[in-house]
């Protein structure tokens, strides 16, 4: 039986007790850590890249949607909440998984159980072997959020990235949500075979490249699925066609 | 309830009087003579069968739901026109019957038309006058009355959901902590459980009361904390420091709990390392003084502090007006200090709210 790790986070110790007595029902879990604070999450979660994450929205110094936007590499999450009208609306809205507290025996298996689907469905595709620990694969997924509604995002899904000063603007789907995270920091986490930085203000996704024109100075014009037009800078563009004619 | 004057009995009186008086001055002067006595009958008779049929056609035509120039216009010709009217009625019976006094006997037909009519829209302009200023007293009373009752539901209705608001948040996370000690310490989850039931039990029977004593009051502070002191275990840190004397004084319900839970809130749920809540009290002659204090520094925008503080200062209005006083600072040694200050009232005397209530019943 192959053992999955488990991250719970939440600043009642009898609420974390409780979490921790309904999953002896599903004994391949195995909490490796317990966090009574966003802070020691982000921490935790660095630290043990558990595989699942059972996360309280209300703690002391941030809420479990705030804290996650601090997290650099998504675990599945799960979320908890006793009563809060803006929580529920953001996970109805977004189609979260989350338990109400106190928390239903037969609830909680659901969610399990959901989890262990959505897990095997990623796991079809062989792992992404050249990536290396401490860069973000295409599977692994970002958490963003825009005033209700938040996402789960695929990297794999997302075709640019805009720099806004210490934001990004994060272009998916027909979203374009902003995150705090600076357009440097992103392109270091960031695979960058997949992932290229066109130039000061833009990353795109090379498979999202739909065409490629030249452009004045020795430059490139990529056209992006979705209709965005990027351009390349001159010495990015040495870059471009020497990664495409590989 | 006032009693409602009747229609036909101040006619009745009105019309009866006047024909009494009549009958009284001329019996002093010598001059009741059957003359007389047939042409106040007459009078009596006409006029309150005339005033009568101008009621009805008043009322027809609505006139009384019109704007107050066209009520005028309409009382001025109604009177005209049924003084003309009881004139002629009056002239003609006169001229036919021969009952003229012995001042009318050599006038002319016409001249005492006119003098009859003259006569008519005197006692008929009185008669409007009386009608018209009666409907307007009351319609004037009535809106009064109107708006008294619609202010007092505000009103009630406003402490209503100020005084029936527990936080659901905290009755779910207090359940889900009793879930956990069911196993952990039952001795513990069978207290808390009582402790929750009194809570729920007190926050449905506000609906009811405007206040208790201070001690029910603090009862259900204590449940309270001892619900949160078993979520939040060593973060939470609680002080009290009540004045014995003011156990039995009367406070509004559900006000101290409302306070600390807002400093548990800020001071306690929101802060890695928890915090101190401190609860007092303290009388000095009339002044009755509440203070919750928590740890924490007071945010510069008092605006956003949330639910809490402003529907105690709203609540506090609503039933003192400015016999109360409530106000927010930072201690010197770094809590934030919420005091209530209300008059030191005997049980049972009645609140501003409730005298409103009272004086509304006896309308």
């Amino acid at each position: 039986m192959v053992k999955k790790s488990v991250l719970i986070i939440d600043d009642e110790r009898l609420a974390r007790q409780e979490l921790k007595k309904l999953l002896l029902e599903f004994p391949e879990y195995v909490v490796v850590a317990e966090a009574s604070n966003a802070a020691e999450g982000i921490r935790l979660i660095n630290e043990f890249d558990p595989d699942l994450v059972f996360l309280d929205i209300q703690m002391p110094d941030k809420t479990g949607f705030e804290m996650l936007e601090e997290v650099e590499r998504m675990p599945p999450v799960i979320f908890t909440t006793a009563y809060d009208e803006h929580a529920l609306r953001a996970f109805e809205f977004n189609a979260l998984d989350y338990l109400l507290k106190p928390i239903d025996t037969a609830r909680f298996a659901d969610a399990i159980h959901r989890f262990e689907s959505t897990e095997r469905k990623d796991a079809d595709p062989p792992p992404n072997l050249y990536v290396h620990r401490g860069s973000l694969g295409e599977e692994d997924q970002v958490f963003v959020r825009d005033g209700d509604r938040c996402w789960f995002v695929r990297l794999a899904d997302i075709r640019l990235f805009e720099s806004a000063g210490n934001y990004a603007k994060v272009f998916f789907g027909v979203n374009k949500p902003l995150i705090l995270k600076s357009l440097n920091s992103l392109e270091d986490r960031l695979d960058n075979r997949v992932f290229f930085r066109a130039n000061r203000k833009h990353i795109v996704n090379l498979r999202m490249i739909e065409r490629v024109e030249p452009y004045f100075n020795g430059g490139l014009l990529l056209e992006i699925r979705g209709g965005e037009r990027i351009e390349v800078s001159r010495r990015q563009s040495v870059r471009f066609k020497e990664m495409m004619s590989l | 309830m006032r009693i409602k004057p009747n229609y036909w009995t101040l006619q009745v009186v009105g019309w009866g009087g006047a024909f009494l008086v009549t009958i009284a001055l001329a019996y002093s002067m010598g001059q009741l003579d059957p003359v007389r006595l047939t042409r106040s009958l007459l009078g009596l008779s006409l006029g309150l069968t005339l005033s009568h049929v101008m009621r009805l056609t008043v009322r027809r035509a609505r006139l009384l739901d019109e704007p107050f120039m066209r009520q005028l216009t309409g009382f001025l010709l109604i009177t005209v026109l049924f003084a003309c009217l009881h004139s002629m009625i009056e002239a003609s019976v006169i001229h036919f019957t021969g009952l003229r006094s012995p001042l009318e006997m050599n006038v002319d037909f016409a001249v005492l038309n006119i003098s009859l009519a003259f006569n008519a829209f005197v006692v008929f302009f009185l008669w409007n006058t009386c009608y018209f200023l009666y409907h307007y007293v009351s319609k004037y009373r009535k809106q009064e009355m109107d708006t008294l009752k619609l202010s007092t539901t505000v009103k009630e209705l406003e402490l209503k959901s100020i005084k029936s608001y527990i936080n659901p948040h905290f009755i779910f996370n207090a359940l889900n902590s009793i879930r956990a000690l069911v196993d952990e310490d039952p001795s513990r989850a069978r207290q808390a459980v009582t402790a929750l039931g009194n809570i729920l039990r007190s926050s449905l029977q506000t609906e009811q009361q405007e206040t208790v004593t201070l001690q029910k009051e603090l009862g259900i502070v204590k449940d309270y904390l001892a619900l949160q002191h078993i979520r939040f275990e060593d973060r939470l840190q609680v002080d009290y420091d009540i004045d014995p004397t003011t156990l039995n004084l009367p406070v509004p319900v559900m006000m101290l709990q409302m306070l600390v839970e807002n400093a548990v809130k800020h001071g306690v749920s929101r802060r890695v390392n928890g915090g101190l809540i401190r609860i007092a009290s303290k009388r000095t002659g009339d002044r009755f003084e509440l203070v919750v204090q928590n740890t924490g520094h007071l945010k510069r925008n008092l605006r956003h502090s949330g639910f809490g503080w402003n529907s105690t200062a709203n609540r506090l209005e609503l039933l003192f007006g400015d016999a109360a006083s409530f106000r927010i600072r930072e201690t010197p040694d770094h809590m934030v200090e919420a005091m209530v200050v209300i008059p030191a009232l005997q049980t049972g005397m009645p609140l501003k709210t409730e005298s409103v209530v009272l004086r509304r019943g006896a309308a």
